[in-house]
């Protein structure tokens, strides 16, 4: 579907309120003429029929009326228009939102954020110009003139051909003159965010310029680049002042004809047509009607012109829209069956396959047992598929062959929900959400009493942290919150597993450094959320592997190596080489660690 | 109003181009208002002409509606031309001076500023500049001088006629705008805080979604951000509503000037004070003349908004560099050994220091290690070295001479970073390398990335060193990216090193491999390196143990490291230094 047409099927979106504001707007254009009308006779009035301001004076008041009404008409219409465009905003947020939640995490991993959020906001309000402005003025296009004619031609047939001959003339030069600049509005369009995007790239690195005596270089760079920008934006804004002047000038040509039409009849001069066509006669009060009517007969098309813009912006945000609208979920559909209640929960991998794209498998006929109660370290190279395994186990994606075993249920006919209720999560990088420290805590469990948060943050280690802050639990996080550190976020999302009590628990370990302080104390936490559950661990320090009932080695998508550490740490295998690349100084500092856990 | 004061500044230079396009707007209006104005007049002249017999020249008001049609059309064409054309080079040259401006900042001075916000700033802002001068100063300017002109012209007639014509021009082009300014200040307060929110709870929504997901919580994120999203909408259709209001009241005083006009004028006709058709030009003329006012209160609407983003930018712009230049040419170092003697630094609005009377001496090919826990003050002391900020006390030399006597590009020529953030910017992989050097051959560049473990990754991608990287582009792991960073570090060929956690969070392989890499890089160097972990120590010949900015041990690598590392990650470095010491 083109942009446009899109566009267009989004219009009942706006509901009630469009055709309200097109309503009201065709009202103003029908009051128009009624004014014009009303001067007319006031004017004439006093000018021919040497009328007093007495005699006049209910046609003044009847024109005072009519300027008040077009004044509420105008306020009314633009409220009309805002809201139509306010409900396309509204709903197409919502929807666009919901898709996305669609596509789920694994499609997220892929994308910029910082983009999808730019969308969402400010693409989407970038909707508003199509539906509160060029939507309408399209319409009163057709609407309006026509109207305008049905007045004129009975009182002066010659002057609505005029208007009439005229009137198709502006759409068609405008056409000759801006073929070719829609193609290369929509280049400019683009242009402009790249140079955006080159501008922030610039800023975002400038540390790195710096380090390398870049950045004075990079002057020269964004000076051309704007000029740049500016010698083509002028190419496109060239052709379409050029087609509003002409635009302008049929205008113009048509009103003087009109004029000159009326005054040389008036003035009861040849009128230079035809001999054949009989030319009507006509009054100074019709003439003056018809020549005031003249320029609103062309002002909704200059309107258009002018909103034309709004379109343009409208098209380059709808054009995202539709490429997220347009996604296919890759997500697995969900079962229907309920998990069976088994506590602690054990998983099996059986022979699983899985590929992001056709050709590059990431997982490749993978197969291990994760039993119940018992504490799994998943370790390998970066892109060795660790993510891709705890993606699956989290459902956010499905085998594309092979199958995982719940107990004795296949995961994929397990109602995905319900498995969900069934697990705690913590990711390397936990995320904290606007809100207050509780309802973070909370995330997992939206009835849970502050108790059971003081529980659950105590057991997590995170009690003393939290309770020394001014606000305490109802502290804000997020944006604007204190500055929390990277333990004590680790500690929220451990503390929000707990209050969760799932009986599978899958625990990304954080790479980046914690102070030793923060690293004990989450380490206590996630050694007690171990007890009586079924833990995953993605490892990347050894203490974490060495505390492990087993641990899996993962290599290019495959097992190919499983034990406890002594055992595979006495093998020549991968595990082994991983340990030695550490260096015998952290097989020290480990053991510290060891202690404390045995203790 | 300083702010207006300081962009005129900037704008002087394109005084010409202003001047040309405020003059063909004016022209513009005065010719659209003549065509009405003559229109009105030459039909009534011609009908009671035409009435009473008598013959009149039509030639001259037939030529001046010709002569204002066209002069209407080739005026507003000129003018729009003419501005966008000031405007565009307007902003080109903004750009370049807030980027000048912003340059000698980084990073020391753009810290406080939070980094997606002063970027989206930066960028809007920037845009807002540019409505200032098509949008507000030129409507400003045309309607002042047409409003003089207009009353000047209906004086002629009647002074009357002009103190109501001018009333109602004063009461649509001042009144209603500042009345809407006013009225839209606490919604437009509102709406930016409503923008905010709404952007953060979409980014949580996007961002935190496989949380969200995972902990059942989507449907109500999602209608958190619908609720958001309608309370937004709710504020904005307040603005909009006034802003209906005041078109409408601009037109309003349009008509009421009509209809005040004619009580005014048709007992002036009947008294022969004015002629019967210049009452129908006189009316027509007062519609037309609304036309200098209307684009007023989105002017006065955008002037506050120009203004708040001008403030913003000339907040950076005002900022001074944490560093001064200085005044003469950089000195040569003799040598590259690199030499801290008691230097102490607190950041500003820091109530403790970062670092406190630390020295440490590295010779020329010397390498030292500083290590110690997150906030020790390590990244400071490479923030010192490279002269982002400047010690609050003792001083930091290079090959003898004191950093600060260095302009930080000469000085910074001497160093070359390896870091565990690279920044990879939106371009391909050559460019990204050429940053480091851009005169370097493509030999060179893949001599360096050779060296740098990178070569055959690059040599597999279909593009090759052609591939687009960065944000937009492939996207490099953790670890290829400090390959990069190595590479770049290469081909600067830099007789100092500085090294800041440049294995952090990679897998131990992946970390394996790139100390190799690192190796080669090394050798030949004088090397700084920061850490928190012990993997590496045994490449450097010294350390230095910071805890809270202050120093624990320094010495031997043999003796020192042994004893510290051994504990460092397990009991912190407090019991670390007792046993070293």
């Amino acid at each position: 579907m083109s942009v446009t047409a899109w566009l267009k099927s989004q219009r009942p979106l706006a509901g009630k309120a469009l055709a309200h504001s097109i309503w009201l707007s065709t009202a103003n254009g029908l009051f128009a003429i009624a004014q014009a009308w009303l001067l007319a006779v006031v004017l004439n009035g006093v000018i021919f029929a040497q009328a007093g301001l007495a005699a006049v004076r209910p046609w003044l008041w009847g024109l005072l009326g009519v300027f008040l009404v077009r004044a509420l008409i105008v306020w009314l219409a633009e409220r009309a228009a805002f809201q139509a465009a306010a409900n396309v905003r509204v709903a197409l947020r919502d929807r666009v939102y919901r898709h996305l939640q669609t596509l789920g995490p694994s499609y997220l991993a892929g994308q910029r954020s910082g983009a999808i959020a730019e969308t969402l906001t400010k693409g989407i309000d970038d909707l508003e110009g199509y539906y509160a402005r060029f939507v309408p003025a399209m319409t009163l296009v057709m609407i309006l003139p026509l109207a305008i004619l049905t007045a004129v031609i009975p009182t002066d047939w010659l002057a609505g051909l005029v208007l009439l001959v005229t009137a198709p003339m502006i759409p068609l030069f405008m056409i000759i003159i801006g073929s070719g600049a829609e193609a290369r509005n929509q280049r400019q369009w683009k242009q402009l965010a790249r140079m955006s995007a080159h501008f922030l790239d610039v800023i975002q690195g400038l540390t790195t310029l710096k380090l390398f005596g870049a950045s004075r270089r990079e002057v020269d760079v964004i000076a051309r680049v704007s000029d740049d920008y500016r010698a083509s934006t002028m190419q496109v804004l060239r052709i379409a002042f050029l087609s509003s002047a002409v635009l302008e000038f049929f205008a113009s040509v048509g009103i003087a004809l009109v004029a000159v039409f009326i005054g040389f009849r008036l003035y009861d001069l040849a009128v230079p047509v035809p001999s054949w066509i009989s030319v009507p006669d006509i009054g100074y009060l019709q003439g003056l009607f018809v020549l005031m009517l003249a320029p609103e007969f062309y002002a909704p098309l200059r309107n258009l012109g002018t909103q034309y813009h709004a379109k343009m912006g409208a098209v380059a945000a709808a054009e995202r829209l539709i490429e997220f609208l347009g996604t296919e979920p890759r997500q697995r559909l969900t079962g229907t069956q309920q998990l069976a209640d088994a506590r602690p929960l054990g998983v099996r991998f059986d022979a699983v396959h899985f590929s992001y794209e056709e050709g590059r498998e990431a997982l490749r006929g993978l197969t291990f047992e994760i039993p119940p109660g018992q504490r799994i370290a998943l370790v390998g190279t970066s892109g060795a598929g660790k993510t891709t395994v705890v993606s699956l186990l989290l459902g956010f994606l499905s085998p594309t062959e092979g199958r995982i075993l719940v107990g004795e249920q296949a995961l994929a006919d397990i109602d995905l929900e319900d498995w969900r209720r069934h697990l705690a999560w913590v990711p390397q990088q936990p995320r904290l959400f606007q809100g207050t420290i509780a309802d973070n805590i909370k995330l997992g469990a939206q009835d849970a009493d502050l108790e059971a948060v003081r529980e659950a943050a105590r057991r997590a280690r995170a009690d003393q942290f939290i309770e020394a802050l001014a606000a305490g639990y109802d502290s804000l996080v997020g944006e604007r919150g204190a500055g929390l550190s990277g333990g004590q976020i680790q500690r929220i999302a451990l503390a929000r597993a707990f209050l969760r009590d799932a009986p599978l628990v899958i625990l990304d370990e954080a790479t980046a450094n914690l102070d030793p302080e923060s690293e004990r104390l989450v380490q206590e936490g996630i050694d007690e959320l171990a007890r009586d559950r079924t833990l995953l661990v993605v490892a990347h320090r050894l203490a974490t592997v060495r505390g492990a009932d087993r641990i899996l080695v993962l290599d290019r998508g495959r097992i190919v190596e499983q034990g406890a550490h002594q055992e595979l740490a006495s093998t020549r295998g991968l595990y082994a080489r991983m340990i030695a690349a550490y260096g015998g100084s952290e097989d020290e500092s480990t053991s510290a660690i060891d202690t404390g856990e045995r203790r | 109003m300083t702010e207006l004061r300081r962009l005129w500044i900037l704008f002087r230079p394109y005084r010409g181009w202003m001047l040309l396009g405020t003059l063909a707007a004016i022209l513009t209006l005065i010719a659209n208002v003549t065509l009405m104005a003559a229109a009105g007049w030459f039909l009534t002249a011609m009908a009671a002409a035409g009435i009473a017999g008598v013959a009149m020249n039509y030639f001259t008001p037939a030529a001046l509606i010709r002569g204002s049609a066209m002069i209407r059309t080739a005026g507003r064409y000129g003018e729009r031309l003419v501005n966008h054309e000031a405007t565009f080079r307007l902003i080109a040259s903004l750009r370049v001076w807030f980027y000048r401006h912003l340059e000698p900042l980084a990073p020391a001075r753009l810290q406080q500023y939070h980094s997606g916000d002063l970027l989206s700033r930066i960028r809007a802002d920037i845009d807002a500049l540019d409505n200032l001068y098509v949008r507000v100063l030129v409507p400003v300017v045309v309607a002042n001088i047409s409003i003089l002109l207009f009353t000047v012209f209906l004086l002629f007639y009647h002074p009357l006629l002009a103190i109501s014509g001018l009333s109602f021009l004063i009461v649509a082009g001042v009144g209603l705008p500042i009345w809407s300014q006013l009225r839209g200040q606490a919604p437009g307060q509102r709406i930016a805080e409503d923008e905010g929110t709404l952007r953060t709870a979409v980014v949580d929504g996007v961002q935190g979604m496989a949380e969200l997901t995972l902990y059942g919580a989507t449907e109500r994120q999602a209608q958190r951000i619908d609720g958001l999203s309608r309370r937004l909408v709710a504020d904005q259709s307040r603005l909009s509503s006034d802003h209906g209001l005041t078109q409408a009241a601009v037109g309003l005083c349009a008509s009421l000037s009509l209809w005040v006009l004619l009580w005014l004028a048709i007992p002036m006709v009947h008294d022969g004070t004015i002629l019967p058709p210049q009452l129908a030009m006189l009316a027509l003329f007062t519609l037309a003349s609304f036309e200098a006012v209307a684009p007023l209160p989105q002017a006065f609407q955008l002037l506050g908004r120009t203004l708040a983003a001008a403030r913003r930018l000339f907040a950076i712009v005002d900022t001074q560099p944490a560093v001064p230049a200085p005044s003469g040419a950089s000195p040569m170092p003799r040598g590259f050994d690199v030499e801290i003697a008691n230097v102490s630094f607190s950041y500003p609005e820091a109530n403790k220091p970062a670092l406190s009377e630390i020295s440490l001496r590295v010779p020329e090919g010397g390498r030292a290690a500083v290590i110690g826990a997150t906030g020790s003050g390590k990244s400071t002391l490479f923030n010192l070295l490279l002269r982002f900020w400047a010690p609050s006390a003792g001083t930091i030399r290079v090959g003898g001479k004191d950093i600060l006597d260095f302009h930080g590009d000469d000085l910074r020529r001497h160093i070359a970073v390896v870091s565990q953030h690279t920044y990879l910017f939106d371009a391909t992989i050559r460019e990204n390398l050429l940053i480091a050097n851009p005169e370097a051959s493509q030999g060179s560049l893949e001599a360096a990335c050779r060296v740098a473990q990178i070569h055959d990754f690059i040599s597999e991608l279909p593009d090759g060193y052609d591939t687009w990287v960065g944000e937009t582009g492939v996207r490099l792991s953790g670890g290829q990216g400090r390959r990069i960073a190595v590479a770049r570090a290469l081909l600067k060929d830099a007789p100092i090193l500085l090294l800041d956690e440049p294995t952090e969070g990679l897998d131990a392989a992946t970390e394996r491999d790139l100390m190799q890499a690192l190796g080669k890089l090394m050798a030949g160097r004088t090397v700084l390196l920061i850490t928190h972990r012990p993997a590496g120590l045994d490449w450097v010949d010294q350390v230095l143990v910071l805890d809270q900015g202050r120093e624990l041990a320094r010495g031997d690598a043999s003796v020192v490291p042994k004893a510290t590392a051994a504990t460092l990650l397990a009991v912190g470095p407090k019991i670390a230094a007792k046993t070293s010491q």
